[in-house]
């Protein structure tokens, strides 16, 4: 815990990534074919939703699923298990795929300074 | 009065509103003071009487012994406030001490006050009572308390210029959304064509 601000802020302050910031590598560098990430809701599903900004994201349609579960089946909060559990599911994906990200990008940046060290030397 | 007798009889007249017109106008035509007597009435009614008002400001020795007597204080202890022209007059100057710092166990004559009878009154006794201003010792000394207070809002702005400067967040990369990043929806121009933006999975 708190590594990645000890390199980014004392050690390795060249390389650590800044997630602010874009970063700077090919996304197909080092994959063979990538898939591309599939929004299945539409923005006019959305907007009809009324989703707030910060959740229409890859799991949108997830979500709407289940606010029309908790709709029909108000008052039984109980009911929406499982349309819950697959939105949860869905954005620890999310998360997970934002950690690889990141640590792509922190390796690729490594692995450059390594290069032109290397370069560098010779 | 004739011609207001002669109106009576035209139309009945409201004999309130004629009795005050009367009075009315006896106070603004007649000699003596008339209203301005009235409104000086009504003042001498309210605040303090003569009576409880200090005496002038006291210049002999024996003037100073008088006015000690007067408020029950030892001719050693009185000391009259500055006669700057104030009104204070004889009055004459306590310590400023909150009757808080009294002895709460004495049998005073009020406990409330903890105020005994005849005991001569600061001139602002309802300032010092013990539900308002307190002059009791602190059990801080104030250069501490200031050390104490401006080192921490030091600490503190310190500590936030620090974490302005290196901010902390999760290890992860920024989210991604859909939509050239949801390029309409965080206003962008619907004109204009937004860079398109390719998320892929990993």
């Amino acid at each position: 815990m708190g590594a990645h601000l000890a390199r980014r802020y004392i050690t390795e302050t060249d390389t650590e990534p800044d997630p602010s910031k874009k970063y700077e590598f090919d996304p197909q560098m080092g994959f063979a074919e990538r898939k591309e990430r599939e929004m299945i809701a539409s923005q006019e599903q959305m907007n009809l939703a009324q989703l707030p900004v910060e959740q229409r994201d890859y799991c949108a349609h997830h979500l709407l699923k289940l606010m029309k579960c908790k709709r029909d089946n108000w008052p039984n909060f109980l009911a929406c298990k499982h349309e819950r559990h697959d939105w949860d599911y869905c954005e620890h994906q999310d998360y997970v795929m934002r950690m690889k990200e990141y640590e792509r990008e922190r390796r690729l940046q490594l692995r450059k300074k390594r290069i032109e060290a290397k370069a560098e030397a010779a | 009065m004739r011609v207001s007798y002669s109106v009576r009889q035209q139309q009945p007249v409201n004999m309130a509103g004629v009795g005050f017109r009367r009075l009315a106008l006896a106070l603004s035509k007649g000699k003596g003071p008339g209203i301005s007597a009235l409104l000086s009435g009504c003042r001498a009614a309210s605040g303090v009487s003569k009576d409880s008002l200090p005496g002038p400001y006291p210049n002999t020795p024996e003037e100073r012994a008088a006015a000690a007597k007067k408020y029950n204080i030892r001719i050693e202890d009185y000391e009259p406030y500055p006669d700057k022209g104030e009104g204070f007059g004889d009055y004459p100057k306590l310590p400023d001490r909150s009757q808080h710092e009294r002895d709460p166990w004495y049998q005073w004559d009020h406990p409330d006050l903890r105020r005994n009878w005849g005991e001569p009154m600061h001139w602002d006794f309802d300032m010092y009572i013990r539900n308002r201003v307190d002059t009791s010792p602190s059990p801080v000394s104030w250069s501490t308390m200031c050390k104490h207070l401006f080192g921490f809002i030091g600490l503190m702005l310190f500590l936030f210029y620090v974490g302005e400067k290196m901010p902390s967040y999760q290890p992860v990369a920024a989210k991604q959304y859909p939509y050239s990043n949801l390029y309409l929806e965080k206003g962008g121009d619907p004109e204009k064509q937004p860079e398109e933006v390719k998320h892929y999975e990993i």
